[in-house]
């Protein structure tokens, strides 16, 4: 006998994360923002006139003192406590080391809105700690006498527009979002990974949990799939003991993958302590890592972030580092927030290159948002947390915040069907 | 500003201790009046006819600049029916017509002083002063009488026209009055002897009065007879001053109805009046009038287009850019912002952008706009050897006969002069003098050679230092090219042009150079403009000269000796013994340890008795006092000396600073009164090295080397007492033992291992020494060095205790290696060894991470910019007789590339590659930028050798027993790697084959990344490159965009080419190597 399991109609959206064919030759990073503020100075210019019909729009050059507009551009956050790379060669080592803040933000901070022509500093009703550098959006207000601009009124792109939501098919078919297994570090338990393993592929439980479990159609893996040792690397001469420290959770993972690789469909995305590049968009880890699982054709090694879509529902996730650097330079009530700001900034990580690592891209921004996911994940969160929100188009987006596996436990399942999602929680009572 | 740069100012700028045997101080400074004829300086009629239409062709301009100008005056000012209180920050003196109104019984031409300030409404002054006359005085030969002195007059007058051939004044030697007044040489029993008092017409007259008198006079009855001259080398601003009791920066009060409006006014002041200097009040800088006024500061900056591979010339490169800053003194926010640009400029926030077609539009609006703003204070990086000169040589050269017009007298041109200002301290610099009337000039460049030891002085690294900001550097190259693109180019520079002329005022204000230099003054009595252009001795002989002349003293004008006679015995320093000290060590000062002599044995110069008089005086010996150097001073219970006197006010005016500082709430308050207590230690200080100045205004060995073999002698004693009374035989733990001492400092080792138990010893030490000395000498202890790494004299490291719980800093003295020569990898690795060493108290780590870095060195893996050393091209290569490293890749790179090639001024960044065996040291110097595109190997035995080892060598020796062997010669020193150049010639032969990225075999056809022998670590190799790859683009993100910050612009590319900055060649580095990275992974791809 045997239960089937529901198959799915699988479409890679990675390529315009792909660097692929880009090459570096010195260029700085002007032109990211450049095409940034391109592409997103188009847009808001088409929704001005129907959020501010009145005023003139124009350019942080043509602004004169007293004259109301709408100019757009983008945004740079002055911030005080910003650790900066020069301070490494301050003169005076400080005794008594700082301690980190895990969030840089002071009230001193100020935004200066700039564009090609200039920059401008804002003031007036506009929140720093709300915003970041790097967004680009349109402010109405007026140049003050000491220069300022004066802002009244902000207005950011909004959700982007969607594509329809797939007609019900009345089947259940689940995803299961896992992030932080963190193979080889202290927190991780390989006993609980396997649990989850053998859950997914229908090992574990009676019949009911079987054909629950032959209803899920992929496993996406968001990102710190191992932790390697860093110091290791840093040496020049490794030692034999070394090679294995280094190797050895690669190895163990390679195992455990091929594992659900057999049974299903199964998506990897780098995360910041995978063996991958450091700067955004990361590029998909090597398959020469994972002998064992990359045989089988149902192993897809994903650049982060990752964009896909199962029966025409659309997919966005990224390890968490782009959220993660909103949380030490901004400010929101919880994650989601800032996973729904950049939805509405239609930008998936604005504080790259700034202070996230990015690319050096010429030509686009492939970070900017053009169309609208219905599920958008972002891995190795501190807990589970979810949340619908609407769009003022009729937009639905589920957002979701996808815990460490290897500290929580908890793996986020979602149906196809209706976008619901639970969290499966795997504790090892020892 | 940090307590810790304040006192490296405070000593910086105080004498240091002289080496023994050696000149103290050798200030060639020359005091001499310039007598200016208001009529010479002025513009002609029909000029100045085409000044005024020029402003009316202009008038758009005009009405722009027109809302800056100075409040406007209230009624009762108008009426002149209330008196006028201002504070003076300017005085100088010109030729004029004497007043008809005021001085009715003189006429011809005679000195009028100028007193320009500001009231505290705003206002500015010009305040005509007369009545004021030079003068100075010879001892009167004994026996002469009124009839004697009336022909001695006559005979001088003669001399006098003689000498003044073509001079039109009608009485050269106004008048000779017999007065009483005694030397200040010597210890005299009689009050006071006759003095003649010589009034002179002119103040120039003073000197050529006296080089008369120097040589002789034929005297009727008394034959040819030559005179000592006192108080001759005055000048005449100063005369007035003190004579006036005017100190520098104070206010002065003229009451309603002694001043009378001018008729015709001649300077561009809003309250011009004359008055008689006897009508003066001068108001003491207390309470309300300690106060400053609102005065204005302009900071301005210029920019000029350079041709490529020249550095400008005012003969051939335009002005294309001058930005402006007008600050009112106290408040935090500039009050206008502008910026004057050679053709169009697209706007910038908050600034006013004025663009004009010609070049002489752009000088001419600079000119009105300093009228209009009529600013009190100019300041500026480098203005008085660079932008102020260009602007007038530039104008000069485009025929601008009305540009130079930049003082507060109308139609007066600026005086242009070149100088050389020399010195001891401060070194020979050359510089133009540019005297803009009635504004005071203050260079922040000069200030910082001034009061800093820097290892760069470019505005770049100042501010970097100070306000811990980059500045974006634009290399004068590139800006012809940003002046010859569009608006928007232009704009861009103007941005970095007044970031420029901003930051002299954000380090004017954060070191508070205001406040700190009117204190110093307010203190000294000498004018403002004084302190930047003068030496150390002119303000003590100010404080000298005002002392003297309550007690009713006169100084005598000593001819200056030469510098054979100047040596004596300096400081000396008890023998260090070397070591690293792991017990508390109790630093016993001694407070103000020079001034407390001076005071306290009474050592003046009026109180210095010869050997002769001491002879012949019959002076009781309970009331003399014979110096360890044997010269013999008399006690205060006879004649109370002048410079204890002195000192005495000095420091207890400084008690009393301190004291107030204490109480005060208001910020501005507290920064008067830091300033001030600072200049009050300061001048202190400096009162023994003016009797050291041997070169100077009233050299006096006898006190001043008395004053060191005192010193020598309060040490030596300390170490005796400390050590016979701190003995285990009367009751102490330990036996103490002084392990060093310094100029004015005793180190101790009590023995105890605690912190507290050391400072309770220290004190009971202190105390119980300062008792057995003379009044008010005293030995305070301060501080506990624990531990203590002790090298050699004047080269310690320890950490710094004031309190028993927490160290306050770790401290250094002649170890840090500020100096110019070294490369960063030197002091970055002292300061992190010292940290290990002292903080951690690891000293096997400190000693891990010396070889560590040693090791990184010779496998070539430091950071290129740690290896780079920068001096700076003075002259060029045939000038140096010497062949120098820099020079001689100067000529080079000029060879390479002209325009970038670095020129006279410029300071050449290089490092030492590997070069032919036998090479020498400056044939193997490159550019670090070819260096890191050619990818060139390092000499890293140069480093080791040359750089490295010494400092290394100096700080282990007290720790370790073999710290050569050890750190120099271990096994890490073994494994030598050398990346070889891609450039040379051999390597275009070479043919390319891909090599196994894990055994680097070379691989077949049928392989790209890995040979099948390492076919199965490929999971691993992949892991190292990428993880390579992953940290260079860590560092490529963290790098440029802090460029970005520091450029304050996200939309258009870095430029900056600032060479001081650390950041520079990482960033060159990081955008070399990310194409590397990409192209190593690349290989992973297939």
């Amino acid at each position: 006998m045997g239960i089937e399991r529901v198959q799915c109609d699988y479409v890679s959206l990675d390529e315009t994360f792909e660097i692929g064919k880009e090459k570096y030759h010195g260029q700085q990073y002007c032109h990211i923002y450049f095409a940034r503020l391109h592409l997103m100075r188009t847009l808001l210019y088409s929704l001005v006139p129907h959020w501010k019909p009145n005023f003139p729009v124009c350019t942080v050059l043509e602004l004169e003192e007293g004259k109301e507009c709408v100019i757009v551009g983008t945004l740079y956050k002055h911030m005080k406590l910003k650790p900066r790379v020069l301070d490494e060669y301050s003169k005076q080592k400080s005794v008594v080391p700082l301690v980190k803040p895990h969030n840089f933000m002071h009230s001193d901070d100020y935004l200066v809105l700039e564009d090609e022509s200039g920059r401008v500093k804002l003031s007036g009703n506009i929140i720093p700690p709300e915003y970041v550098t790097g967004i680009v959006v349109a402010v109405l207000g007026k140049e003050s006498g000491a220069g300022d601009f004066l802002v009244q009124d902000v207005l950011d792109a909004g959700l982007p527009p969607q594509i329809e939501f797939p007609l019900k098919s009345g089947e259940d078919k689940y995803v299961v979002l896992v992030s932080g297994l963190s193979v080889g570090s202290s927190t991780s338990n390989p006993l609980q990974f396997q649990l989850l393993i053998d859950h997914i592929t229908g090992h574990l439980g009676d019949e009911k949990a079987q054909l629950f479990a032959s209803k899920i159609v992929q496993v996406v893996f968001a990102g710190n799939l191992v932790e390697i040792p860093h110091r290791i690397l840093n040496g020049q001469n490794l030692a034999s003991e070394d090679f294995a420290r280094m190797s050895e959770p690669i190895r163990e993972l390679d195992i455990l993958l091929s594992q659900i690789a057999a049974g299903l469909p199964l998506d990897i995305m780098p995360g910041p302590s995978d063996p991958a590049n450091f700067s955004l968009p990361q590029q998909s880890l090597h398959e020469c890592l994972f002998p064992g699982s990359s045989s089988y054709n149902t192993f897809r090694s994903c650049t982060n972030p990752h964009c896909f879509e199962l029966d025409n529902v659309r997919f966005l996730g990224t390890s968490g580092q782009n959220v993660d650097d909103l949380d030490k330079y901004s400010d929101a009530k919880d994650k989601l927030e800032f996973m729904e700001r950049t939805l509405r900034w239609r930008h998936l990580a604005p504080t790259a290159p700034n202070t996230l690592g990015c690319f050096p891209f010429t030509e686009r921004d492939p970070f900017f948002i053009e169309s609208c996911p219905h599920v958008y994940f972002v891995g190795n969160q501190d807990k589970f947390e979810t949340r619908i929100i609407k769009g003022s188009e009729g937009q639905l987006v589920r957002l979701i915040c996808v815990p460490k596996f290897s500290e929580t436990g908890v793996a986020v399942m979602l149906n196809l069907r209706d976008i619901e999602c639970h969290a499966l929680s795997f504790t090892l009572d020892l | 500003m940090s307590n810790a740069s304040r006192k490296r100012a405070a000593s910086a700028v105080a004498p240091q201790p002289p080496p023994p045997k050696q000149v103290l101080m050798t200030q060639e400074e020359d005091f001499m009046d310039e007598d200016v004829f208001i009529d010479q300086t002025l513009v002609s009629e029909d000029e100045e006819s085409l000044i005024l239409r020029d402003i009316e062709q202009r008038h758009a301009l005009a009405a722009r600049l027109s809302k800056w100008t100075r409040p406007p005056l209230s009624d009762d000012y108008v009426a002149q029916s209330r008196g006028v209180v201002f504070q003076q920050l300017e005085i100088d003196y010109v030729i004029g017509e004497s007043h008809r109104e005021l001085l009715p019984n003189l006429s011809g031409p005679a000195a009028i002083i100028r007193i320009f300030g500001v009231t505290k409404e705003g206002h500015s002054v010009c305040c005509n002063v007369h009545g004021f006359e030079p003068y100075f005085y010879i001892s009167c030969p004994p026996g002469m009488g009124p009839d004697d002195i009336s022909h001695f007059h006559q005979a001088l007058e003669g001399r006098m026209r003689e000498a003044n051939r073509n001079s039109n004044v009608g009485k050269f030697v106004r008048r000779i009055e017999m007065v009483q007044r005694r030397s200040i040489m010597y210890y005299q029993q009689s009050d006071s002897q006759p003095f003649l008092k010589i009034v002179v017409a002119l103040p120039t007259m003073v000197a050529s009065c006296r080089g008369i008198l120097d040589r002789g006079i034929q005297l009727d009855g008394l034959g040819m007879k030559s005179f000592l001259t006192y108080e001759s080398n005055v000048l005449f601003a100063l005369r007035f001053m003190i004579d006036c009791n005017i100190v520098g920066g104070n206010w002065i009060e003229i009451l309603a109805g002694k001043y009378k409006k001018i008729v015709k006014s001649l300077s561009y002041c809003q309250l011009e009046f004359d008055c008689l200097y006897s009508d003066l009040i001068s108001h003491a800088p207390e309470g309300e009038y300690s106060k400053m006024a609102p005065f204005r500061i302009l900071s301005f900056d210029i920019e000029c287009a350079g041709r490529k591979g020249h550095f400008p010339e005012p003969s051939h490169d335009p002005v294309i850019q001058i930005a402006n800053l007008v600050t009112l003194q106290g408040e935090d926010q500039p009050l206008i912002r502008n910026v004057m640009t050679l053709k169009s400029c697209s706007p910038i926030v908050g600034v006013d952008v004025m663009s004009f077609d010609t070049e002489r539009e752009v000088l001419l609006a600079w000119r009105d706009f300093l009228r209009e703003v009529d600013p009190d204070i100019i300041i500026g990086y480098n203005i008085c050897k660079f932008d102020l000169p260009y602007l007038i040589e530039r104008a000069a050269n485009l025929k601008i006969a009305e540009f130079p017009i930049l003082g507060r007298i109308r139609n007066s041109r600026v005086r242009v002069k070149d100088t050389t200002f020399s010195s001891r301290q401060y070194g020979t610099r050359e510089s133009k003098e540019v005297t803009v009337e009635g504004r005071v000039q203050f260079d922040l460049l000069q200030v910082m050679q001034r009061d800093y030891k820097l290892s760069s002085y470019s505005l770049n690294s100042v501010s970097a230092h100070f306000l811990s900001e980059q500045k974006e550097d634009v290399h004068h190259s590139i800006i012809s090219d940003l002046q010859n693109g569009t608006a928007e180019t232009r704009r861009r520079l103007a941005v970095y042009c007044l970031k420029d002329a901003y930051l002299p005022q954000r380090l004017l204000d954060k070191l508070m150079f205001i406040y700190n230099y009117v204190e110093m003054a307010r203190v000294t009595g000498v004018p403002i403009s004084f302190l930047l252009s003068r030496g150390q001795s002119i303000k003590v002989l100010s404080q000298l000269l005002r002392k003297a002349r309550q007690k009713n003293l006169v100084i005598p004008n000593v001819k200056q000796v030469g510098s054979e006679q100047g040596t004596f015995e300096g400081a000396t320093v008890l023998e260090a013994r070397a070591g690293f000290y792991e017990k508390p060590i109790a630093t016993l000062d001694f407070a103000s340890l020079y001034p407390s002599i001076m005071m306290a044995y009474n050592l003046c110069y009026c109180t210095l008795v010869t050997s002769e008089d001491a002879r012949k005086l019959n002076i009781p010996s309970e009331s003399l006092n014979r110096t360890p150097s044997g010269e013999t001073f008399v006690k205060s219970n006879l004649q109370k000396g002048i410079l204890p006197e002195i000192l005495e006010e000095l420091l207890t005016a400084r008690k009393r600073a301190k004291a107030d500082l204490k109480e005060a709430k208001d910020p501005l308050e507290r920064a008067v009164l830091d300033g001030r207590q600072l200049a009050l230690k300061i001048s202190a200080n400096s009162v023994y090295g003016f009797t050291g100045a041997t070169i100077g205004q009233l050299p006096c060995l006898e006190i001043s080397s008395s004053v060191t073999s005192y010193g020598r002698q309060m040490i030596e004693h300390t170490k005796k007492l400390v050590e016979d009374k701190f003995t285990t035989l009367n009751g102490y733990e330990h036996n103490a033992e002084v392990i060093y001492g310094d100029t004015d400092s005793v180190m101790v080792q009590f023995g105890v291992s605690a912190v507290e138990q050391a400072m309770n010893l220290g004190r009971e030490a202190a105390e119980y020494i300062s008792g057995t000395f003379t009044k008010p000498i005293k030995l305070e202890f301060e501080k506990v060095y624990y531990p203590y790494l002790l090298i050699s004299k004047k080269r310690y490291a320890g950490l710094f205790w004031t309190k028993p719980d927490k160290f306050d800093k770790m401290d250094t003295k002649g170890i840090e290696t500020v100096r110019r020569d070294n490369c960063l990898l030197v002091k970055n690795l002292v300061n992190d060894c010292l940290h290990k060493i002292l903080i951690d108290r690891d000293i096997p780590g400190a000693v891990q991470y010396v070889k560590n870095a040693i090791s990184d060195l010779l496998r070539n893996r430091m950071d290129l910019s740690l290896l780079v050393i920068t001096k700076g091209l003075t002259k060029t290569g045939d000038d140096y007789e010497v062949k120098a490293a820099h020079v001689e890749l100067a000529e080079r790179m000029r060879k390479r590339d002209a325009a970038t090639a670095p020129n006279v001024g410029d300071r050449v960044p290089y490092v030492i590659i590997k070069g032919a065996k036998g090479a020498k040291a400056y044939e193997k110097s490159e550019d670090p930028i070819y260096v890191l595109e050619n990818n060139i190997p390092i000499d890293a035995q140069y480093y080791l050798e040359n750089q490295i080892s010494k400092p290394i060598l100096r700080i282990f020796e007290p720790i370790l027993k073999n710290a050569s062997r050890e750190l120099l010669h271990g096994s890490h020193t073994r494994s030598i790697s050398i990346s070889t150049p891609s450039n040379s010639g051999l390597w275009k032969f070479a043919k390319k084959e891909l090599t196994c990225i894990g055994c680097k075999a070379v691989l077949g056809k049928d392989h790209h990344t890995v040979c099948s022998h390492c076919k199965g670590r490929e999971a691993e190799l992949y892991c190292k490159t990428v993880s390579r790859v992953s940290e260079l683009e860590m560092h490529f993100g963290k790098l440029w965009t802090q460029c970005q910050e520091c450029q304050g612009s996200l939309h258009q590319d870095i430029l900056c080419t600032s060479r001081d900055c650390p950041i520079f060649y990482r960033r060159k580095k990081a955008q070399k190597e990310m194409s590397e990275a990409q192209s190593q992974l690349d290989r992973w791809s297939f």
